[in-house]
């Protein structure tokens, strides 16, 4: 692994960056929950869930901006009614609606260079090799 | 579930070499076998957890842990780093033992916090990290997880 922060040149930028608001997103939805990881960040890790929630928030905006025009115009229109605007896509699958994805879509080696979504349920789509 | 079932030789550093928070992150998640693309994101995502507040659990013990759309299945490694590193741990001592807890954002088993947990509760046995610094390969680390962490 590069000793380098910065993506890799085989990802599309957008797609980096949906990801890592794919997983903030994540981390804060899980605090949001009783039984969710709120119990046991604060039991073992000493953390203050609604505080961490506002950290998580904050830079999730800060991402959101970051976002080109017309992607983060999708991205405000996917993310209300799903959980998750970026879906792995596993063995052909794709996991936010369940619906296999066209070969040419995903069978590329290089298929992360562009950004792509389902065509089926309109989720970002990242494949998990 | 069975902790030992979660980790494999190959997740197993006995020495890690890093010395600074990040570069140790990274070689615990090289552990995992990601491609490099992954690998860059995961790292982001577990230094954004680490800066809501440290992983360092107290007693030379971290469980650096995140969601991640870069993993298919909850994933898991453990580092030892003998002469021990800053961590900015809760109890500011240096961290010895690192276990590393990936899992994906959604899961049909809904392993990733009962292993949180059981992971943390086996680190505070106070028992444990002496029979951490005694282990000489990673195979004794495994039978470790199956005689304490039935």
């Amino acid at each position: 692994m590069n000793s380098s922060t910065s993506p890799p040149d085989t990802m599309h930028p957008q797609l980096m960056l949906l990801m890592e608001l794919q997983d903030l997103r994540s981390q804060y939805r899980e605090l949001e929950q009783d039984e969710g990881a709120a119990p046991v960040e604060e039991e073992h890790f000493h953390i203050d869930p609604a505080e961490a929630r506002e950290q998580l928030q904050a830079k999730v905006s800060e991402l959101e901006e970051r976002l080109d025009p017309q992607v983060r115009a999708r991205y405000e229109r996917i993310s209300p009614q799903r959980d998750r605007v970026v879906v792995p896509v596993i063995n052909g699958v794709c996991y936010g609606c369940f619906v296999s994805i066209a070969t040419a879509t995903v069978g590329d080696q290089d298929v992360h260079q562009e950004l792509q979504s389902c065509e089926n349920c309109g989720s970002f789509i990242y494949v998990v090799s | 579930m069975k902790l030992r079932k979660l980790f494999t030789p190959e997740s197993v550093e006995l020495n890690l070499s890093s010395e600074s928070k990040d570069e140790v992150l990274k070689e615990l998640i090289q552990l995992l076998g990601l491609d490099e693309k992954s690998e860059a994101i995961l790292f982001k995502t577990l230094k954004r957890r680490e800066n809501l507040g440290s992983t360092g659990i107290g007693k030379g013990i971290a469980i650096p842990h995140c969601r991640s759309l870069v993993v298919n299945e909850l994933r898991l490694a453990y580092g030892r780093k003998p002469e021990g590193m800053d961590f900015q741990a809760i109890d500011d001592e240096p961290v010895h033992n690192l276990f590393l807890i990936v899992a994906p954002p959604l899961e049909v088993s809904n392993q990733y916090l009962p292993v949180l947990g059981k992971i943390a509760q086996f680190a505070k046995d106070p028992e444990i990290p002496a029979k951490l610094e005694e282990i000489q390969k990673p195979e004794e680390f495994l039978a470790l997880l199956e005689e304490r962490a039935p």
